[in-house]
């Protein structure tokens, strides 16, 4: 290859051509193989030396150091190898240990990468209603029948109530739950939305089982948009969080 | 490769370009031993293990650095794959003669084989571009060193006694002759075949 193709290879990587000489530069690229050859590989060795000259610090950095750690770990697997007792009840314990590993690996690794359902988290308790005075009998249906996760009932229940009683947030929170349960999402969430722009004591509650119907529905985008709105000082946002991890 | 999802494993890559020595434990700990346990099984020692291992290490930082590395498969069967490449160079050219490879049976689009490839063969560049650096006179070898360490022309110039247009007009001539050494060789012609 002629020598003033190479000075043509370095006015063009250093950007110092004319237009009309770029033109020509890359036409000829196009159409002539060797020439092209030549300036990928000219190319790439520009890049090889720069490389090779900018990084020489921290190359030799870094290699001092696998260096280190290298002879470090054959050095201790050659000393497990030289000690190792041959005796027939260390091999038994080896292969017990291992098992016991692997049966160990295998539980975690099951809780760790299985997709997470809503019964993972919905861990609401037993609730009670009736404590605070005014003890309807519907209220005490309500409560047994939430209680005995019979959801239906419930849910009957608390509609009741809340057509009496408009402004009560926990008694809707509670309705969202059993209508997440019995698959209504619709109805769960627009319940659940209200108390989340509200300003209630259940706010924060709201949004985490709006979370929890989102992945219940299989919509795991839609959770995890929820989720990260859910401020630091809720109850729920350590829950939140690992939630968040689990779908990132 | 951009529109392709990057591996959570990335944090290995990303830690050896920091030098994180405890990354670099942690893929002593939990990926070398496998590769020790097959160097070791198919007549290999476990120094030879050792050199592998660490040669792979350094073909991966040094296309992490280079080349903005980016893992879309895990590292496991990224290093591995790796790292079995080699040996297996290093069984063939001790023998001289072909060895019989048990390749496990991989389909064609599978990542991890795509990018150890990849890295292998950026690899072979990197030690043939090495070798004939290493073959340039001394005035080239000058030169390219003074020009890529400091990075001013004229203070390349300055600094070797000779003009600005020589310099530079020396430079482009010297990765010519670079150029045409590393395109003469027949290793080149076998890297480049092999895509």
């Amino acid at each position: 290859m002629d020598d003033q193709n190479y000075i043509l290879f370095e006015a063009y990587l250093s950007d110092e051509l004319s237009k009309d000489e770029i033109i020509a530069f890359e036409t000829r690229l196009k159409t002539e193989s060797e020439f092209h050859q030549a300036f990928e590989t000219y190319k790439e060795l520009s890049s090889f030396l720069e490389h090779k000259f900018e990084n020489e610090a921290a190359s030799h950095a870094f290699q001092k150091n696998l260096n280190k750690i290298s002879e470090a770990h054959f050095n201790k697997v050659e000393e497990t190898v030289g000690s190792k007792g041959t005796t027939k009840t260390y091999t038994l314990m080896k292969y017990l240990v291992a098992a016991c590993v692997v049966v160990l690996f295998g539980i975690f690794s099951l809780n760790q990468f299985s997709s997470p359902t809503y019964g993972d988290y919905a861990d609401y308790n037993q609730i009670s209603l009736t404590v605070r005075g005014a003890n309807s009998k519907l209220l005490q249906t309500a409560e047994n029948a939430f209680n005995t996760k019979d959801f239906a009932k419930a849910e009957e229940a608390f509609s009741r109530l809340i057509a009496e009683d408009e402004t009560n947030s926990e008694l809707k929170l509670y309705s969202a739950i059993s209508n997440i349960e019995l698959n209504n999402f619709e109805t769960a969430d627009g319940l659940l939305e209200d108390l989340r722009r509200g300003n209630s004591a259940f706010k924060h509650k709201a949004t985490w089982y709006l979370a929890l119907s989102k992945l219940k529905q299989d919509n795991e985008t839609a959770c995890f948009e929820i989720l990260k709105t859910i401020p630091e000082d809720a109850e729920d946002y350590e829950k939140a969080q690992k939630l968040i991890k689990k779908l990132d | 490769m951009s529109e392709k999802k990057i591996h959570e494993d990335q944090k290995y890559i990303d830690g050896l370009l920091k030098n994180n020595a405890f990354i670099i434990q942690s893929i002593y700990d939990k990926h070398v031993p496998k590769v020790i346990n097959y160097i070791k099984q198919n007549s290999g020692s476990a120094d030879e293990a050792k050199d592998v291992v660490q040669d792979t290490l350094i073909t991966i930082y040094n296309q992490a650095s280079e080349k903005k590395l980016q893992l879309t498969c895990p590292f496991d069967a990224y290093f591995f794959l790796l790292c079995k490449r080699k040996w297996l160079n290093v069984l063939k050219k001790s023998s001289h003669k072909e060895v019989t490879i048990n390749e496990e049976v991989l389909s064609k689009g599978d990542e991890a084989q795509e990018l150890a490839f990849e890295t292998s063969v950026f690899g072979e560049k990197q030690a043939l571009f090495t070798e004939m650096f290493n073959k340039l006179g001394t005035a080239c070898k000058d030169l390219l060193t003074a020009t890529f360490k400091i990075k001013s022309m004229e203070e390349v110039a300055k600094s070797l006694g000779v003009s600005y247009a020589y310099a530079r007009k020396k430079k482009s001539l010297c990765i010519g002759k670079l150029t045409e050494l590393v395109q003469g060789s027949p290793k080149f012609n076998h890297i480049s075949n092999e895509f």
